[in-house]
């Protein structure tokens, strides 16, 4: 067995303490443990290599502060916020929603509906091309315009609410995995 | 910029085995959205979540951001937890991830400045008790310094740490090989500097 030079055995140190190198390489173990015997340097470097486990799990940390619990629980809590503002969002969706159905009023208010946007764009195409005058479009068809706007856009933030909602919440809608 | 609690240094003791069935029941209790069995679990792990933070980052203002975000995201991430598994690995592979991440956001990093100053533990307002150490550990890349961490200080199983961290057991071991020899080799030249 041929004699192992410091840095080989420094190298292999934590292994051979570890009891890996006897069991991968029984003969390289031998030589490792012979070298130790004979060079004081590689023995410092072995006792350091034993203790230094121990050490590090003697480690001491501060104790947490008394106030992470209820930081933790406070980040969590403005989901009822939140939820209420999603459920609150309902009100006025359905009050525009109940607005646009009773101007559209079933199939045949849509067909106006469809008919009168038609004829009000290509009056607007005329206009734009200077071939006839601004149309006059009726004021409950700037209403419904406005109102199916609105709707639109309190409908995207309700989204984008229970988006936020869905992510916070999902351990609340996940009964069946903790069975 | 918080209070210190009463018990003023925290040994990593207890059976992790004990540990992880208790913890992995509340995890259970709070995905089906039981509050309470949150806080507890909270309670029960936010010791060594705040030991490990703390030896990551030796700042304690950070490591409570740190310890807090770890559990805001456990919230969030509880849904994703499969309770046929053991809850221990999962934990610490969100909270090694969240750490990851968290170390990524922050300029400039207190550990990367207390390696060139010289991280007693002084400087982060906690004594350290093993100085010496506590300046390698500093010095060490994170790479090393999570899998030491979560080994030998939040006490897993290399099975656990390799779960946690997404690598092979042989991968951790050599890793906690290399990461030990670099302490050691620290260590070595701290006392020869320390007798000269």
């Amino acid at each position: 067995m041929t004699a192992l030079a410091c840095a080989r055995v420094r190298v292999l140190l934590e292994a051979y303490v570890d009891g890996d190198l006897a069991q991968t390489e029984p003969d390289t173990a031998r030589a490792v443990r012979d070298h130790l015997v004979t060079c004081t340097d590689c023995r410092r470097q072995h006792q350091q290599a034993v203790s230094l486990p121990f050490r590090m799990k003697a480690l001491r940390s501060p104790a947490p502060p008394a106030s992470l619990v209820a930081g933790v629980m406070s980040s969590i809590a403005p989901q009822s916020q939140t939820s209420r503002a999603a459920w609150a969002l309902l009100v006025p969706e359905a009050l525009l929603g109940a607005f646009i159905l009773w101007y559209v009023s079933g199939l045949d208010g849509l067909t106006a509906l469809a008919s009168g946007a038609w004829s009000n764009l290509q009056g607007l195409a005329f206009w734009g091309s200077g071939t006839a005058p601004l149309p006059s479009v009726p004021v409950a068809d700037v209403l419904l315009l406005g109102a199916f706007i609105a709707l639109t856009a309190i409908a995207a933030y309700h989204l984008s609410l229970l988006a936020k909602l869905d992510q916070i919440a999902t351990p609340r809608f996940s009964e069946h995995r903790g069975a | 910029m918080h209070a210190q609690a009463a018990a003023p240094t925290l040994p990593m003791t207890g059976n992790p085995d004990a540990r992880a069935l208790a913890a992995g029941q509340l995890a259970r209790q709070a995905t089906g959205g039981d509050l309470d069995a949150f806080e507890e679990l909270v309670r029960r792990m936010q010791r060594r979540v705040y030991g490990f933070a703390y030896q990551h980052l030796r700042d304690l203002d950070e490591a409570h951001d740190l310890t807090q975000e770890i559990f805001v995201k456990l919230y969030r991430n509880l849904a994703r937890y499969d309770a046929a598994r053991p809850f221990e690995p999962w934990f610490w592979k969100l909270a090694a991830n969240t750490t990851i991440n968290y170390r990524r956001k922050r300029v400039p990093m207190p550990t990367d400045q207390s390696a060139d100053q010289g991280a007693t533990g002084s400087e982060s307002g906690f004594p350290a008790h093993d100085p010496a150490l506590i300046d390698a550990l500093a010095q060490l890349d994170p790479a090393y310094r999570l899998p030491i961490l979560l080994h030998y200080y939040a006490d897993l199983p290399l099975e656990q740490v390799a779960q946690s961290l997404s690598l092979t057991v042989p991968a951790i071991k050599s890793r906690l090989h290399r990461a030990r020899a670099l302490l050691r080799n620290s260590l070595a030249e701290s006392e020869e500097a320390g007798t000269q």
